[in-house]
Parts: structure tokens; C-alpha cells; sequence
């Protein structure tokens, strides 16, 4: 019991009195998407760190090649001192090596135009020239960047997409050497292997997450039958166990776990049962005998005035009977041990036989009784125990309201359940007792019931899945507001159509 | 009328038997479900009082085997539960009824009588109903004492009609609420009575000769004489 003082009412809740059950998700969905993302952002490391490394090392091949090609060239251009020579071996050397450039496409065209060659005379005009494009570009470019001698470096040109890798040669008085490589051969490599690389990334984290997602979408659907079974084992019948999967995992300990709680509560109900069942009987058989013995005596001395008070023995025993079964009663709902016989009850008709029933008593407390309900509404539910509820529910307003009050009982629908309010505009209930209500033994300072009535109303309807809340009004008397789950097979629909009907 | 009775406790048994005998019934009585059978094959009962809670056996598995054999007689159920299982309430539709114990006898001889009459004479489909000069049309709804019509409501018309029928027999609180509401509860407060009473108020008022008589501890009677 959940006692809630500051707003001056108090709940009574119980794991199995709520009926609304919160809407199930799936955990698969999401614990699926977290490892995917994990294992997404892993590779994704992997992979940018392979790159750089691929990257780096076409960089250093380039460069290797760009200064093995220009030592070749200085020592060439140093050795033929002829001018025309000179610019004749030059050039071929430079044509040869433009052929052999990395990763070049094997399909290109004879003159490429990913190679240059420029030499330059030392008032740096071009005097050699092996290349697509305008060498005046070239080497505006170049001397622009002021290039380290020996020292392969990157240069924009214009005209051209990407930039060339550029080595610069000094030959002393006869000017500079630049020999210079395109980079599209080596960003397209690294582009195809970016492409190898994310579609590969793409595979991966896809079938990670799908392996992630049906591994744990199993073992979820393990646990939410267990679940499912769990819940049913609860509402009907204990014999029943939740499936056990074969694994010998943390969901097959769960089920054995599980199962094994099940088979202790299944045997203290059974005990509960077994000592109820025998205490009743135990008991009731001298009762009867006793009871018997009392109207023979009855009999025997009719007219007798002793007659009166084995009269008031046998009423004194009728209450303690009552007593003992109500007792009884109460002990088996509270442990969740009452066999309910359930039927399609209407609530509205329930009602109004049971005012009919109770009106004459209570107008003549001086007590008014009225009821508002829009009409037919069906909850499934055991009919001798409602009966014995609503009664009591009725025996407490009658015992507790002082004259010229008035009883107001509401019945509607409310999401799932049939809501039954019962009000009255007396005193309330006293603080001492408002907040162990439900319990049993507890009673008003002037009742003389045996305490037991809205301890068995508690118990019933707990027994039917529903809920039970007591307060005080705010302005004056008290109000017990019960749920009882309707009728799945005839629903809402048939309530609103009778209601317009009656109407 | 001849009854059979089946209870296994001498005491109970002794004072069933005694009082059944002086309510006018003849009574063989057993001990065990054996017996039972035996005395139900060899004579004919017009009807059974058994108990569920017999040595032997089940009285209910008795009550099955005995309809097996072909008897029709109904049986009116002692149950030391208090409350009785579905079986027994299938058998409650076949005609057949049941009390808890520890029962009064008054409610015991009155569910007795009301089983033997309901077999023997099937409801009978006059539309009129006359206890002396008390007269009930059961078409119109309406009650009449020496030709004055009285004013009931719907229920109260309801509770006289089964008090008329039943007129010169006992009947009991839990009767009248079974009967005439439907239902099986034991209230804390007197709502019958308050009923009753205020029937009384109509049907006897003006210092007419009082019908309905209160017999304490046990329920109503109608006076047919």
C-alpha cells in the first residue's frame, strides 16, 4: 500500500491490480542500432587508418621515383654538354620516364600529359620543354611556390584539375631541372580504394547489424513468451509453467529460476487451500452439530423462556459462521487463491437490482441512493462475488452514513474498464482508519460490523484484476472509485449502442 | 414423502432424522456412500439429502453413480465448504439444490420442501393467484385484498407473488434472496426484513387480519389459514 499524505488520499496498488499494460517495444531495435553504430565507428578507424597508410606510402613511391628520374636526368644533361645533344637525350630520357610512372592507366595516351619536364636556363627562361600545356603556366607556378631543391613538393597548376608533384634539379650554371608527375593517377588509386573501402564499410556494418539484430530479437522473444507465460500463470491457473528455451544461458536460468519460484507459490497457495479447506470443514462440522443440538433444544421448550437466549446462541453462532467464511474469503484473495467462475456480467443491471434490493433500507435511515450510468456495460467477472461485493459496499454506507445523506453511484467506462464509483456527502472516513482501509479487523470508531467488509471488496476486486481507491471527498463524505476489466468479447461497442438505445 | 438421508456424523444424522421424521417425512438414513446405494436401489425416494463429505466417497460422485442408475429424485446438497465448485452448481441447474453447513433447520425443511414440490407438480400457469381473500393477478401485476386493490411497486409485487406461492410454508432471508433477487449473499444488515416490512405495511395495513408472519431466527410465513 502506497500511502500519499501530502495530497491527502492514499492508493492502494498492487503488481497485479493494474490492468493497463504499458505498450511493449522491442529492446531488439535498439540494442541492435547501438552495436551497429559501435561497430560502424570501429571500422570507420580502421579503415581512415589504412587509408592514410596507403596514401602515405604511393607518396613515397612518387617521390622515390620523381628523384630517382631526376638524378638520372642531371647526370645525363652534366655529361652531354652539346647543346642540341643535350636537348635531344634530355628529352628522350624525360619521354622514357614519363612512360614509367606509377600507377599510371595502362590505357593512355602516348603523350601524356601527367608528366612534365622543363629545364630552365639561369635567367629562368625555359629551355626545354617535354609536357602537355603552356610552359609558361608551369613555371610561373613553380617559381611562385619557391621549390627546394631536391625536395619533391606540391604544386597548383592552371589548367589542370590536380596538382602536380613537382622536383627541382640545380645543375649549376646551366640553370634548374623540373621534372613533375600529375597526382590524378594516385588520387584516382586512393579515390577507387575509398570507394572499395565505404562499400565494404556499407557490407559490413549491414550485416552486423542484422546478425546483432536476429541474435537478440531471439532472445528477447524468449523472454517476452516467458513473460507472456508469466503473466497468464498469474490471472488463471498456477499449474502452468513458463517455456524453459534449452539453452544454458541467462534466459533458460531465468525460465528454470522463474519456473521454480512457480512451483513454490503454486505449493503455499495449495497448502493455503488445504488448511483453509480444512479449517472450514474442521470447523463447520461441529457447528452444525452444535447448531443442531441448539434448535433440538429449541424445539423441545417452545414456549419456554430459555427459548430466548438459545435463540440469541443460534444468531451468535449464524455470525460467527459468517465470520470465519468472510474471514476465510478474505485470506484466499489476498493470497490470490479465490477460484473465480467467471461470466459476461452486465454491471448496469447488477446495480440496479442491487439498489432495488438495498433502497427500502436505506430510505429508511433517511439515506437517498441515486445512480448514473449510461447503461449496459459488461465486465467479465465471477457474478456470486460481485454480488457479495457490491453488498458490502451497500452494508458499509448503510452501518457508517448518518441520516438525510445521500449515496450517488456512478458507473461509466474508462479506457479498458468498467469504473464504479460509490459516493456519499457524510463525514468521510476518520484519518485512523482511512489509511488501513482495506486491511482486515479495521473498522470505525463506532462500527459494529466485524471489519471485514471493504477488506473482502479490496479482495475481490484485486482477485479480478482491477483496482480499488478510497478518499475523502474534497469538500465533505467519501468516495471508493473501483475499476473491473470489461468484457473483452463485447467491448465498448455494445455499451455505447445500448446507451443510445435506452436514450 | 420418503427421504433418504446421507450424513456420516451421528450427531447431525441423529437430528436430521429426528426433525425430518416429525416434519412428516419418512427416513432412512446411511452413513456411507455404500449404503446409500444400497437403500437407493432398493426402494424408491422421493427425494435425497446427502452430504459431500462422506467416508467412503464423494457425495458427489454418489449423486452422479445414483443418476446413472436411473434416479430421478432431486438432491439437496450439504456442503461443509462454504463455497461450493462449479460441479455442484452444475447439478443446482439440473433441479437440485445445496446449503452450506452449519445450516438452520428451518432453511434446510423449507429448500427440502420447495425441491420435492418443484419436482413433483411443475409450475403451475394459472394467471391468478389466491391465498385467502389476498388475490394476485399475475398478467395485470396486481395484487387485490378483498377485492381492494393495493399499491406495490414491481418488486414488492415480485416478493408477494413468491410468498403466495409458497403460502403456509416457511420461508427463509437466503430464500427470498435467491428467489426473488437472484442471488446467493448473507448481507450484514437486514434489507429483507426491511422488505418484508414494508410489504406488511401494504398487505396488512388498515387493521386487516395480518398475513405475513415473522418466525424469528428462521424467515416468513403466509398464512393460508
Amino acid at each position: 500500500m502506497d500511502v500519499d499524505r501530502s495530497s491527502g488520499r492514499f492508493e492502494v496498488s498492487a503488481m497485479f491490480s493494474k490492468t493497463a499494460k504499458p505498450k511493449m517495444r522491442s529492446a531488439a531495435w535498439r540494442i541492435s542500432m547501438w552495436a551497429a553504430l559501435a561497430f560502424a565507428c570501429g571500422t570507420m578507424v580502421v579503415f581512415v587508418f589504412l587509408h592514410q597508410f596507403v596514401a602515405g606510402d604511393i607518396q613515397r613511391r612518387t617521390d622515390a621515383w620523381l628523384t630517382g628520374e631526376a638524378g638520372v636526368l642531371r647526370d645525363v644533361a652534366a655529361r652531354t654538354p652539346k647543346e642540341w645533344l643535350s636537348r635531344r637525350v634530355v628529352a628522350e630520357v624525360a619521354e622514357l620516364a614519363s612512360r614509367e610512372v606509377p600507377y599510371r592507366k595502362p590505357s593512355g595516351k602516348t603523350l601524356n600529359d601527367s608528366v612534365f619536364f622543363m629545364q630552365t636556363a639561369a635567367d629562368n627562361s625555359v629551355t626545354l620543354w617535354v609536357g602537355a600545356g603552356d610552359p609558361a603556366a608551369h613555371l610561373r607556378a613553380i617559381q611562385h611556390s619557391r621549390i627546394a631543391a631536391d625536395t619533391p613538393t606540391d604544386i597548383e597548376i592552371a589548367g589542370f584539375d590536380t596538382p602536380f608533384r613537382v622536383v627541382c634539379v640545380v645543375t649549376g650554371t646551366k640553370g634548374n631541372i623540373y621534372l613533375g608527375v600529375s597526382e590524378r593517377d594516385q588520387l584516382r588509386v586512393l579515390g577507387r580504394l575509398r570507394l572499395r573501402f565505404a562499400l565494404l564499410w556499407l557490407l559490413i556494418v549491414c550485416i552486423g547489424y542484422a546478425i546483432v539484430f536476429l541474435t537478440t530479437r531471439r532472445l528477447l522473444r524468449d523472454v517476452r513468451e516467458i513473460t507472456e507465460a508469466a503473466s497468464r500463470i498469474g490471472e488463471a491457473d498456477l499449474s502452468r509453467r513458463v517455456p524453459a528455451p534449452r539453452r544454458k544461458d541467462e534466459v533458460g536460468h531465468l525460465a528454470f529460476t522463474l519456473n521454480r519460484m512457480l512451483d513454490r507459490i503454486e505449493s503455499s497457495v495449495h497448502q493455503l487451500h488445504t488448511i483453509t479447506g480444512s479449517l472450514a470443514h474442521d470447523l463447520r462440522s461441529p457447528l452444525t452439530a452444535v447448531r443442531a443440538k441448539l434448535e433440538m433444544a429449541l424445539t423441545a421448550r417452545a414456549k419456554d423462556e430459555e427459548s430466548e437466549s438459545v435463540v440469541s446462541a443460534i444468531e451468535d453462532m449464524d455470525r460467527l459462521t459468517e465470520f470465519l467464511d468472510r474471514s476465510l474469503d478474505v485470506a484466499e484473495a489476498k493470497a490470490n487463491a479465490l477460484k473465480l467462475h467467471r461470466v459476461a456480467i452486465d454491471l448496469d443491471d447488477l446495480l440496479r437490482v442491487m439498489i432495488d434490493l438495498y433502497e427500502p433500507s436505506l430510505s429508511e435511515k433517511g439515506l437517498g441512493v441515486q445512480l448514473s450510468s449510461a447503461g449496459r456495460l459488461e465486465v467479465w467477472a465471477d457474478t456470486a462475488l460481485l454480488h457479495r461485493m457490491v453488498a458490502n459496499l451497500f452494508d458499509n454506507e448503510l452501518r457508517h452514513l448518518p441520516a438525510s445523506c445521500t449515496v450517488t453511484i456512478s458507473l461509466r467506462e474508462a479506457e479498458d474498464n468498467a469504473l464504479l464509483t460509490v459516493e456519499d456527502n457524510g463525514p468521510g472516513f476518520a484519518p485512523e482508519v482511512r489509511a488501513h482501509l482495506f486491511e482486515r479487523r479495521v473498522k470505525g470508531p463506532d462500527s459494529n460490523g466485524h471489519g471485514l467488509g471493504l477488506a473482502f471488496v479490496d479482495a475481490v476486486v484485486r482477485a479480478h484484476g482491477g483496482t480499488i481507491e478510497a478518499s475523502n471527498r474534497h469538500i465533505e463524505g467519501a468516495r471508493i472509485a473501483i475499476t473491473l476489466p470489461l468484457n473483452v468479447k463485447s467491448g465498448g461497442a455494445v455499451s455505447t449502442e445500448s446507451a443510445l438505445a435506452s436514450h | 414423502m420418503r427421504l433418504l438421508l446421507v450424513e456420516d456424523e451421528a450427531d447431525i444424522q441423529n437430528f436430521l432424522r429426528r426433525s425430518l421424521t416429525e416434519a412428516g417425512y419418512q427416513v432412512d438414513a446411511a452413513g456411507d456412500g455404500k449404503t446409500a446405494e444400497r437403500m437407493a436401489v432398493e426402494s424408491p425416494h422421493d427425494a435425497l439429502v446427502v452430504d459431500l463429505g462422506l467416508p467412503d466417497e464423494d457425495g458427489l460422485s454418489l449423486i452422479l453413480r445414483l443418476r446413472n442408475l436411473g434416479l430421478h429424485a432431486p438432491v439437496l446438497i450439504l456442503s461443509a465448504r462454504r463455497s461450493v465448485d462449479d460441479r455442484v452448481r452444475g447439478l443446482e441447474q439440473g433441479g437440485d439444490d445445496y446449503l452450506t453447513k452449519p445450516f438452520a433447520l428451518a432453511e434446510l425443511l423449507a429448500r427440502l420442501r420447495n425441491l420435492v414440490k418443484r419436482t413433483a407438480v411443475p409450475a403451475a400457469d394459472a394467471t391468478r393467484l389466491r391465498v385467502l381473500d389476498l388475490e394476485l393477478d399475475l398478467l395485470r401485476r396486481e395484487a387485490s385484498r378483498s377485492g381492494e386493490i393495493l399499491n406495490l411497486t414491481p418488486q414488492e409485487f415480485i416478493l408477494l407473488e413468491y410468498l403466495c406461492r409458497n403460502a403456509g410454508r416457511v420461508v427463509t432471508r437466503s430464500m427470498i434472496l435467491d428467489e426473488v433477487w437472484g442471488m446467493r449473499i448473507q448481507p450484514d444488515t437486514n434489507v429483507v426484513d426491511v422488505h418484508i416490512y414494508r410489504l406488511r405495511g401494504k398487505v396488512d395495513a388498515d387493521g386487516r387480519r395480518p398475513l405475513i408472519r415473522t418466525l424469528r431466527g428462521v424467515g416468513y410465513v403466509l398464512k393460508d389459514r
